[in-house]
């Protein structure tokens, strides 16, 4: 009879942790994750949830661009408190460096920045924390995956065959470490132009990821003209209607039902210290 | 992906511990018993597979300092013998102890 749990540390019920986190990747760069993160943090606070959004790449962040900041992370000790745009919680390396100035650093450097993100940030009560992966399947990624306690990921995709092969290795990643892969989402999917719909970057190919992959295909999004303007200015796309808006709130809830629907998570992130019993 | 998450992970007495899996299932692991498998490049040769580390000679009363998660796939041990760098997956705590 296995006597009473000693020294475990449960992250997940130790407080500040979220609910779920969600990991928004492709493997390939320039196909928008960040700009999917960015919409589906704001749709998510649309329908209610308290959302984290945490900036990864280290190299190349974007998301302060695109949610300027209400109100400045903080510094005590070593705790760090996150910025706040629109209600959303973020963390990104753009706060470390001025606009221009680049993140002149070696991999052991950027998993340490990495690693005080996850642990060091007191993001408090949140029911979904969204992570905004680099490009790639390298080092930092795999840090993520084993600190950030993921509860999924959601790959980002464009139609054409260079992205969907680089998307694959992703989620060969994501199989590898055991995150399930939530779905895939078709990004810069098609265009109205002229009354019709033109798709510069062909169809379906999300579709095709999706079967293949035997994960839900959560949706596509528009090549939209407003997207790109208000992402510039750091203005939201939910303060009008417009056809990529409804196509993240369509992607949002789908992403929700697939949360609901995972079978159990099990413990989560745990550290369990080994204490002296009697013989 | 993983069919098998941890439920409960309790140490059970000085030597060993015991996990609930989220399939209902209860394995009970001694240390010293997964110290012969660690799957580190210190007991493991990278290149050939083949065992580098003694396992008659693993202490039976071996313990362990702490228990880890890492990600949702795996435990890493840390034995008191200095041991602390196999990665045990999910799988393998499945497929070698039933």
């Amino acid at each position: 009879m296995p006597l009473p749990m000693f020294g475990l540390k449960n992250e997940s019920a130790a407080g500040g942790k979220p609910v779920h986190t969600i990991a928004i990747a492709s493997g390939k760069g320039g196909v928008g994750k960040s700009t999917v993160a960015v919409n589906l943090a704001l749709a998510l606070k649309r329908q209610g949830l308290r959302v984290g959004l945490m900036d990864t790449d280290i190299y190349g962040p974007s998301i302060r661009k695109m949610l300027p900041e209400d109100r400045m992370p903080g510094q005590k000790g070593d705790r760090l408190s996150p910025a706040l745009s629109r209600g959303i919680r973020l963390m990104s390396m753009a706060y470390f460096r001025q606009e221009n100035e680049a993140s002149v650093i070696r991999a052991p450097i950027a998993n340490g920045v990495i690693s005080q993100f996850i642990h060091q940030v007191d993001w408090g009560e949140l029911d979904c924390q969204i992570i905004d992966f680099p490009p790639g399947t390298g080092d930092i990624q795999l840090t993520l995956a084993q600190q950030a306690n993921i509860t999924g990921a959601v790959m980002v995709t464009t139609p054409q065959e260079i992205a969907l092969m680089d998307v694959k290795k992703s989620m060969h990643l994501f199989d590898q470490v055991k995150i399930p892969v939530l779905g895939i989402i078709e990004n810069m999917s098609g265009l109205q132009s002229g009354g019709e719909t033109v798709y510069p970057f062909g169809k379906g190919g999300g579709k095709r990821l999706a079967r293949e992959g035997g994960v839900p295909y959560l949706g596509e999004i528009p090549i939209d003209p407003l997207l790109c303007q208000k992402s510039d200015r750091g203005e939201s796309i939910f303060e009008e209607e417009g056809p990529s808006t409804s196509a993240f709130l369509a992607i949002a809830e789908r992403i929700q039902e697939q949360l609901k629907g995972l079978s159990e998570l099990g413990v989560g992130a745990f550290e369990m210290q080994w204490q002296e019993m009697g013989e | 992906m993983s069919v098998y998450q941890i439920k409960e992970i309790k140490q059970k007495d000085n030597y060993s511990f015991s996990i609930l899996w989220t399939d209902g299932k209860a394995v009970d692991y001694r240390l010293s018993d997964l110290q012969k498998l660690c799957p580190c490049a210190n007991c493991v040769d990278e290149s050939t597979g083949e065992r580098k580390n003694n396992p008659d000679l693993v202490d039976e009363q071996v313990r362990a300092v702490k228990v880890q998660s890492v990600g949702r796939y795996a435990v890493r041990i840390t034995f008191t013998s200095g041991c602390s760098l196999g990665i045990y997956s999910f799988e393998d705590l499945r497929r070698y102890f039933t």
